[in-house]
């Protein structure tokens, strides 16, 4: 009871008042830690990109200024120009579309057969979870970034095929923890009470099971977003994904890379945004995944 | 007179058992995900004009393979094939695929290794660094380490150890295929991401132990730090970073990839990376076959092992 007293009078009544109306997720969502701020902030910059390149740069991604070749950094080029003088920042941005779209595509095909696998294991049980639960096992065993190389080979290279081919690689993650959070909810009384008030196997899945266990397969959609993004440009860096012209992240940087040694910016630049895009990512999901 | 056998070599031999048909279901898997999508690889590597092939030798080839079957006599063929070891011809090198893998398999295991021992020094450093340096030291930028690894592609990884090391500091020269530079600096671009996961899950168990009351009770009858962490902390937070750590041997695979077609060395995963150039599939389905054997037998090996490191595990483990 001391305790209790020493607390800020204000903290008191309001946890007692009854929360009755119904909010929309979007309006809990309060944030409390800076380094999310700041990763937000970053993933507002990058969606702004993704959305109207042309905002943000007069450059024409794919048009040299041979005059202007491998100028360094400067206000005029913000992130210096390279072999063929092209705004390396216009590339950078121009090509933070692809680089979004991609990962998204592959985040979608994760997550819906990851999550219809993991569900039908997890909440069917029996023999559909001895089936799907040793595919999940046999998909854990195989080095996901080698997965992707063989599916983008046998369906031919291209940026959408590598997304395709990253999206099946991670089948596996998402089918995991969908199972796992399935079966923790589907063992909770309140799923009991439910069947027991006459609640049909759907009720119980759509009203209880999925909102449970949404918090943690968000957390790990975002972090398998970022994932993405630096798998397939990995892809897209030995070559797998569109061809040259294209301003690919991964690409810029393959194509950076003959000259790192006198004019390392054509690297830095593009994997710096890659790393500020994917750290703020992994911040967004640890922040989702301990809900705040 | 009946053969009594343990209950501990009972549990060893049905691990093994499940470890095997696991691999061959990662054979299956592999088989029926590139066999079922869009875009016949053998066809369309064989129909490239670049490799000059005449209409008979498509046709001998296409036969060998079996590939005017049906999926399910293909894999029928390709699985007995492989019950004797044999996973067929490489489509580029006219040799078998064991052969062309086995050039490769010296190199990328010193590679991994090399990359693995690395990973866990530095996430052994990084985690007690962390647990120890109070905040305004740097202990929390260093719990911030983990997510930036994980957060940099290892190509840029990659490029960033030859500019450092090679350009600025001079270490080592990049057109050096043989000294030990040549192993070290690779096994580094390998373990900087490798390490990300192996010092969060040990930062998370230690910061887990220290909360613990045993850890409490230890600590108000003066420990001194030293061997709170050596006798109470350590062999509880171990565990779990065993698990992470045999689970990342499957990323040090898929990593040498990108790792050696960047520092130029030659192994398993610049013959991946060839195969996949020219669309080789016999061999990426090797490789990733050869892949799954190594991450289940070090699971496994890891597993077996839980018992001896934990007396806690070794009861549940004689009764199963």
């Amino acid at each position: 009871m001391v305790a209790l007293a020493a607390l800020p009078r204000r903290t008191l009544p309001r946890r007692t008042l009854p929360r009755r109306t119904l909010r929309l997720p979007a309006a809990k969502v309060r944030i409390r830690n800076v380094y999310t701020a700041v990763a937000l902030l970053v993933l507002l910059v990058v969606l702004a990109w993704a959305l109207v390149p042309e905002l943000f740069t007069g450059y024409d991604p794919n048009a040299g200024v041979p005059a202007d070749k491998f100028a360094p950094p400067s206000v005029d080029h913000l992130f210096g120009t390279d072999q063929l003088g092209r705004d390396i920042f216009a590339r950078v941005v121009f090509g933070t579309r692809s680089a979004v779209l991609t990962a998204l595509f592959a985040v979608a095909i994760g997550l819906l057969v990851g999550g219809l696998i993991g569900l039908i294991a997890g909440f069917f049980g029996r023999t559909s979870d001895a089936v799907l639960g040793r595919l999940i096992d046999i998909l854990l065993a195989i080095p996901g970034f080698l997965l992707a190389v063989i599916v983008v080979v046998s369906m031919g290279f291209a940026t959408v095929n590598a997304a395709i081919a990253v999206g099946i690689s991670s089948i596996a993650v998402f089918g995991r923890l969908i199972r796992s959070e399935v079966l923790r909810v589907k063992n909770q009384a309140f799923v009991e009470s439910s069947y027991l008030i006459g609640g049909s196997r759907f009720t119980v899945l759509f009203a209880h099971v999925l909102p449970n266990a949404y918090r943690s397969v968000l957390a790990l959609a975002v972090l398998q977003f970022g994932l993405s993004i630096i798998s397939i440009s990995g892809l897209a860096f030995l070559g797998y994904g569109n061809p040259p012209p294209s301003p690919d992240w991964g690409l810029l940087v393959a194509e950076g890379k003959d000259f790192l040694y006198r004019y390392p910016w054509l690297v830095y630049a593009p994997g710096l945004v890659m790393v500020a895009s994917v750290i703020s990512l992994n911040q967004l999901s640890k922040s989702i995944g301990r809900g705040n | 007179m009946q053969q009594i056998v343990s209950p501990t070599a009972k549990y060893v031999a049905s691990r093994i058992g499940q470890a095997i048909l696991a691999v061959l279901g990662v054979y299956v898997v592999v088989f029926v995900i590139v066999t079922v999508l869009p875009g016949d690889p053998v066809s369309s590597h064989l129909r490239n004009p670049e490799f000059n092939y005449s209409e008979d030798e498509i046709e001998q080839l296409l036969s060998y393979y079996h590939l005017d079957r049906s999926l399910w006599e293909q894999l029928g063929v390709a699985l007995a094939r492989l019950s004797h070891g044999d996973f067929g011809l490489s489509l580029s090198a006219n040799r078998p695929v064991t052969a062309v893998l086995w050039d490769g398999i010296p190199s990328t295991l010193q590679l991994a290794g090399t990359a693995f021992v690395l990973a866990t020094i530095l996430a052994f450093g990084i985690a007690i660094a962390a647990f120890y340096l109070p905040p305004r030291f740097g202990g929390g930028l260093l719990r911030a380490f983990p997510s930036l690894f994980l957060s940099m592609p290892n190509f840029f990884i990659g490029l960033i150890v030859i500019d450092v090391f090679s350009f600025q500091l001079g270490f080592f020269r990049i057109n050096d295929y043989q000294s030990l530079n040549a192993l070290i600096y690779p096994a580094l671009t390998l373990a900087i991401p490798a390490s990300a996961p192996i010092a969060q899950v040990f930062i998370t168990a230690l910061d887990g132990a220290r909360a613990e009351q045993y850890a409490t009770v230890a600590i108000s009858k003066g420990i001194t730090r030293f061997r709170l962490l050596s006798r109470h902390l350590l062999p509880n937070a171990a565990l779990p970073t065993l698990t992470i750590a045999a689970i990342i041997v499957g990323d040090l695979v898929g990593g040498s990839i990108i790792t050696e077609a960047i520092f130029g060395r030659t192994g398993v995963g610049s013959i991946i990376e060839l195969a996949a150039t020219e669309q080789d599939v016999p061999v990426l389905q090797a490789a990733v076959t050869l892949a799954a054997v190594l991450f289940l037998a070090i699971n496994l090996v890891v597993d077996l092992v839980y018992p001896l490191l934990d007396p806690r595990l070794r009861q549940v483990a004689a009764t199963r």
